[in-house]
């Protein structure tokens, strides 16, 4: 096994090129893709290696390239699109929503859309509220679609290759903020299933549940915690959509008490829908309702120390953390 | 199946019943009609029919409980299924004899919170939960609370290595006990210590109709005393003549036909304040405030003796009994309590000389009736002993003024010192 140690764009970028070597009908489009290799150098080298009939530069268009890319996806292509930030795919909603998460179900079986919409998701760079969207919660109420969110490297490559390996439309939710953090990725051919959770720290007070880059705050709360003689045990949901809710029952069992963390807002959200079903499969291993921690409740403000307290960051976690363990 | 019997929602505003009695037992039979139950709503008591024919096979909610509507209260199984699922037909006696001697789920106390799995270890570990004081937000028993005791149980057990398991609990349950003994001196005065209730439905509109009516209604008093002799001699004889038919007039009787009578005169006494208009009311119905006994909840609630005008003496006594009697022993319905367009309060049976009351919303006018009282008095010039009631209405300004008061209670003093005009 090699030790190898690489950014998250390059996992991401690997993962693309490998699929598009060993299936000819996988193709890249999006804006700046091509020439400029990607507005954050993802897709670097792709142009060179595959040409401009499979790495596709797009106009600032989103609802027309994802929608001329659906019906790629109908007629049997493999379609993968990017897009710049998810806060742009909102003017995309009407194709993604409306024509890929539906069409298997509205064409009565006729036609699938195995295509992956994948880009940068959440705050945390002084975008301003308009360029801050977490989509997830938005859209992962639509039935018909698949949402991963990968934590680190090794499952934005593994994640990334099943997503394009599948065969419903994936929402494949990145973070600006996790881009160039470094991790082991394996050299060798590998795939991250969907629906599988993972464990990222061990603990036995309380079980923190997360997706994407809250999972650092949640590591950094569960330091915190650690000190005050607060075991958190922090589980990785990885997708959202299908949702791994027996490895999170499993462990709600064992801590009887449970945190979510989801960076959308509060209202309708991942984490209501979490809590929700572990009050349903928990309700008696539970000492105390399950708390959660999102955005605050405003749209995203652009100065740096609000945006950071807007977050779901340390302080609100370990705060949750303590009132789920009545340790107030 | 059997057939669920849930709380129905009888008033518009009502979340919650209380069962306060079942007539059926396990085992009647159930005609669609019958009376199962009376439910104490937000605010009457009212009677709970069935809809079914059956055989009242379980009783989910005992006498005393609270619960939402919508919840199963008891079930009732139809005639031709066998009586009740969980009770072998073959063998009943011996089911119950092995589930009865290890009960494993305790009874919780209403009102008491316990975590989820604080309250399955307790089950667990048989721990009886009354005795343990919750950490938790407002004394919540939380799973800390019943790992600390199953950690004090292993300590006593380790201490004791030959105690049986069953006995290791005892300690822990006797424990109250051997500390309520060694502070007996206290515990002789209870009742100084600080408590608090929780409201009954009944309180709790108490308090948000009568701070309503304080709140919203330009209260003023007018006060007027009241010759009684003629009205006392003329209740004496009636009464004498009426003692075979079992009817006894009370002074409070005769105020109420006395009032009906200057409603009937002044109609500004039978209206509402409306916002922008004044609603008079064409019947005439006297409410009655009837003070609920302290071992039924206390309180106090408004019979209304309709068409007060319009009825005798002897059936305004009848109508009053009747309402005092059922309102003190069951509740009144809430037809019973509706529709009053005039009240009267009379503290008078307690000595009370005088008082002023709270307008009973959507009334405009409530009188407060003290005691006839013996004492020197006026008559003819010449000081002499006699019979006076004071009694002090309460107005809502917005609908009567002073003299409109004023000219009423004068109509009022009329029929009382002329009481022969009340028996026709």
């Amino acid at each position: 096994m090699s030790e190898r140690i690489i950014e998250f764009r390059e996992a991401l970028c690997e993962a693309m090129s490998e699929e598009m070597r060993t299936d000819q009908k996988v193709f890249l489009l999006g804006e700046e893709v091509a020439q400029y290799n990607g507005a954050y150098k993802i897709s670097k080298g792709m142009l060179d290696e595959f040409g401009p009939r499979r790495v596709i530069d797009t106009p600032i268009s989103e609802s027309g390239f994802s929608g001329m890319a659906i019906g790629a996806a109908m007629r049997g292509l493999r379609p993968i699109v990017e897009f710049m930030s998810w806060s742009f795919s909102l003017v995309a909603a009407d194709p993604i929503l409306n024509n890929a998460a539906k069409m298997l179900y509205m064409s009565g079986g006729q036609f699938g859309c195995p295509i992956v919409f994948r880009g940068n998701d959440g705050a945390g760079g002084q975008l301003g509220s308009t360029h801050s969207w977490c989509i997830e919660s938005l859209y992962a109420n639509v039935p018909g679609l698949k949402m991963a969110i990968p934590y680190d490297a090794y499952d934005a490559k593994g994640l990334l290759k099943t997503a394009i390996r599948d065969d419903n439309p994936v929402f494949f939710l990145e973070s600006e903020r996790l881009l160039s953090i470094t991790g082991h990725v394996p050299e060798e051919d590998y795939t991250v299933p969907f629906g599988q959770a993972l464990i990222r720290r061990q603990g036995a007070d309380c079980t923190i549940i997360s997706f994407g880059r809250p999972l650092y705050f949640c590591q950094e709360a569960a330091i915190e915690l650690a000190k005050e003689g607060i075991d958190c045990e922090i589980i990785d949901g990885r997708t959202i959509r299908p949702l791994d809710i027996e490895t999170m029952v499993t462990s709600v069992k064992k801590t009887n008490a449970c945190v979510v963390v989801d960076q959308s807002w509060s209202f309708a959200s991942i984490g209501s829908e979490v809590a929700s079903q572990i009050h349903r499969y928990c309700f008696d291993d539970l000492d105390n309702f399950v708390h959660r921690v999102h955005s605050d409740d405003v749209p995203t403000p652009y100065a740096s120390n609000l945006e950071q307290a807007y977050l779901p960051n340390t302080r609100k976690i370990c705060e949750a953390v303590r009132g789920a363990t009545y340790n107030t | 199946m059997p057939i669920e019997i849930t709380m129905p929602r009888l008033s518009d505003t009502m979340e919650e019943g209380t069962l306060l009695h079942w007539y059926k037992k396990v085992g009647d039979v159930i005609s669609s009609g019958d009376v199962l139950a009376d439910i104490e709503t937000d605010k009457a008591t009212m009677e709970l029919q069935s809809f079914d024919d059956g055989i009242f096979s379980k009783i989910i909610v005992q006498e005393g409980e609270k619960v939402e509507i919508g919840k199963v209260i008891a079930l009732i199984t139809e005639e031709d299924e066998s009586p009740a699922q969980e009770v072998s037909e073959t063998e009943p006696v011996q089911e119950v004899s092995e589930t009865e001697p290890a009960p494993t789920k305790q009874d919780y106390e209403q009102g008491m919170t316990i975590s989820p799995i604080a309250r399955r270890l307790a089950d667990e570990y048989k721990i009886d939960v009354h005795n343990i004081q919750g950490s938790g937000p407002s004394g919540r028993i939380i799973k800390r609370d019943i790992l600390q005791v199953v950690d004090t149980t292993k300590e006593t057990s380790s201490a004791a290595a030959t105690t049986k398991p069953e006995e290791i609990i005892q300690p822990l349950v006797s424990e109250p006990e051997v500390v309520a003994t060694s502070h007996s001196i206290v515990s002789i005065a209870p009742w100084r210590e600080n408590r608090s209730e929780p409201l009954s439905n009944m309180r709790q509109i108490i308090a948000k109709k009568l701070v309503e009516s304080k709140q919203t209604i330009p209260h003023y008093q007018v006060t007027m005393s009241f010759d009684m002799d003629p009205l006392l001699e003329i209740r004496a004889t009636l009464n004498k003549q009426l003692v075979s038919s079992g009817v006894k007039l009370s002074v409070n009787d005769f105020l109420v036909r006395c009032c009906a009578l200057a409603m009937a005169e002044h109609p500004a006494f039978n209206a509402s304040f409306g916002g922008d208009c004044i609603y008079y009311h064409g019947p005439v119905n006297v409410g009655v405030a009837i003070a609920i006994p302290e071992e039924r909840g206390g309180g106090l609630v408004v019979g209304t003796i309709r068409d007060a005008d319009q009825k005798s003496l002897r059936a305004i006594s009848q109508e009053s009994a009747r309402l005092s009697n059922k309102a003190k022993e069951k509740g009144l319905s809430m037809e019973e309590m509706s529709d009053s367009t005039f009240t009267i309060s009379n503290l008078g049976m307690f000595g009370v000389e005088h008082f002023t009351a709270i307008i009973n919303p959507p009334n405009s006018a409530i009188l407060a009736v003290g005691a006839a009282v013996e004492k020197p008095v006026v008559r003819s010039g010449e000081l002499v002993v006699g019979h006076e009631l004071s009694a002090t209405l309460s107005l809502d300004h917005r609908v009567i003024d002073g003299a409109m008061a004023a000219r009423y209670l004068k109509t009022l003093k009329d029929l009382i010192e002329n009481p022969a005009s009340l028996l026709v």
